[in-house]
């Protein structure tokens, strides 16, 4: 038998009933209501007629979220799981724009050529029998820097007029290898940034022609 | 134009990077900025706002002689520096008393702006609500109430500047009881002697009953500021920026998937792509009359015959 009190708490009404239906953004927690404010309540008593309209719209939206969307209990809680917000709001930034391709990638795309699968760090030195790093501290591509004795290019050694200490020529060598890649990818920047055409085969030249 | 900077450690480019445009924004941050003339409404006001949006708000202290309808220039410098989209300014003047303009950046460029002088003798700051707050940081329930905001531009603008305002962060799920508050801007309807109606902003806490339903029986508390605005000058955005604005990335939309349809009653449908079907491999029903004759391959008569006892095994 239910007591008096419950009887009370039954009349509570959860129900919002409003000429115009409201429309409701759920995403953001929003509702809309197009009815007007009561505007004989709104002459005599501002306040009193603002906290109704509120109110009718705190329990609208309420009970929007708490039956129209999905509910999920963990044990943090009940949370609803909002959809996306549906009221079209300006962006802070724009969308960001896909990076430009390099002048390779533009070759590579055009020539068909597909990226290298990446295995890995390390390689096996079979000369020492074991996994080594390609590059960096003790890498592979630093062999033959600290060598004490080095075989000289004969070739190399006739064609560059100045001298050039055979022992660190390799070590050059890779450092300029370095610089090459900066320069590259500075133009690519800058070719990025001016909106320059990034490759443009010479007429004639017979580049792009291939196929 | 504020230089562009390259980062020198990965924590610096972290921190650029999170600056820069995404797919997915960030919150937009706001400014609270005071002009060189003030009243001591306007402070107020600023200071609560300032306490609605913690802690995505920058509120600076000192005075600045920015007029922005008439030079912007100056918001779009402290948009660009202190990575914020959205502008609160307040100033006081003898034309303009208790003024206070919201202004949205795009692109560190104003969008648009939103001049609102507030009503002196209606005015409440949110000190003088003595009751609990809400905790900070809770994305507010936000309620239109009025025709007004569907119609007008300038009640448009004001909801749009509102939403974008006072939502927080885009979040896939909410905690059942973080609904903790609500905003609400109402306008009344305009009438011949009130053409632009006044905006009442209001916030209130919000507490639910036990109805003896499901549902919840819903009671409000206000807890401040409140606020009551007239529409002052509007600058509205310019529609290119605007459509620039509003643009959604074609990466976020859903895709649709092929081949999966949901009829009206709601039930999922496949449609599969099987193959062309070999009928000569088909397995029909057996029959004596359609069994090989004794001309045919002894092994498969031997087969057959096998397949016979299988089946009467089965039967018996």
């Amino acid at each position: 038998m239910p007591t008096a009190t419950e009887t009370k708490m039954e009349r509570l009404s959860v129900l919002v009933e409003k000429p115009i239906p409201l429309e409701f953004d759920v995403g953001n927690l929003c509702a809309f209501d197009s009815n007007p404010l009561d505007p004989i309540l709104y002459a005599e008593d501002r306040e009193k007629c603002l906290q109704e309209a509120a109110r009718d719209g705190a329990q609208a939206l309420i009970n929007q979220i708490l039956t129209q969307v999905p509910l999920k209990s963990t044990n943090d809680g009940v949370y609803a799981e909002l959809p996306a917000p549906v009221t079209p709001l300006p962006r802070e930034k724009p969308i960001p724009k896909p990076k430009d391709p390099t002048k390779w990638e533009l070759f590579a795309a055009k020539k068909g050529i597909k990226d290298k699968q990446k295995d890995g760090k390390l390689v096996y030195d079979e000369e020492k029998g074991e996994w080594v790093p390609k590059w960096g501290y003790k890498g592979k591509n630093k062999d033959g820097e600290g060598d004490w004795i080095v075989e000289v290019d004969e070739k190399k050694q006739k064609a560059g007029t100045e001298e050039v200490d055979p022992r660190s020529a390799s070590r050059e060598e890779r450092k300029e290898r370095i610089k090459k890649n900066e320069r590259q990818m500075k133009k690519n920047e800058k070719r990025s940034v001016t909106g320059a055409k990034p490759w443009a085969p010479k007429k004639g030249s017979g580049v792009g022609k291939r196929r | 134009m504020i230089r562009t900077v390259k980062p020198r450690n990965a924590r610096s480019k972290r921190a650029l990077d999170d600056r820069g445009a995404k797919l997915i924004e960030n919150q937009k941050k706001t400014l609270l900025l005071s002009g060189t003339s003030t009243s001591e409404l306007t402070r107020h006001a600023l200071g609560d706002l300032h306490a609605l949006k913690k802690p995505h708000a920058i509120k600076f202290t000192k005075k600045n002689d920015i007029h922005p309808f008439e030079d912007a220039s100056a918001f779009e410098f402290f948009s660009s520096k202190n990575d914020t989209a959205h502008i609160v300014f307040a100033s006081h003047s003898k034309k303009r008393p208790h003024n206070i303009t919201f202004a949205r950046t795009f692109d560190h460029k104003i969008l648009d702006m939103l001049e609102l002088g507030i009503d002196e003798t209606t005015f409440r700051p949110l000190e003088s609500f003595k009751n609990p707050k809400f905790a900070v940081g809770m994305k507010p329930m936000i309620c239109f109430t009025g025709s007004l905001f569907d119609s007008t531009p300038e009640y448009k603008l004001v909801k749009s500047v509102f939403l974008d305002f006072f939502r927080g962060e885009t979040i896939n799920a909410v905690d059942v009881e973080g609904l903790q508050y609500m905003i609400n801007v109402s306008a009344a309807e305009p009438s011949d002697r009130e053409t632009t109606p006044v905006v009442h902003l209001r916030v209130h806490l919000i507490k639910t009953r036990k109805s003896g339903q499901k549902l919840p029986r819903v009671e409000v508390e206000e807890i401040g500021p409140r606020m009551d605005f007239r529409v002052r000058r509007i600058q509205e955005a310019d529609a290119g920026m605007m459509k620039e604005a509003l643009k959604k990335p074609r990466q976020l939309e859903a895709r649709t998937k092929k081949n999966i349809e949901t009829d009206i009653i709601g039930d999922k449908l496949g449609r599969i792509h099987t193959g062309k079907q070999d009928l000569n491999k088909m397995q029909s029903r057996k029959m004596k009359g359609l069994k090989r004759g004794p001309t045919d391959d002894e092994e498969m008569t031997l087969v057959d015959a096998e397949d016979d006892k299988v089946k009467k095994a089965r039967l018996s």
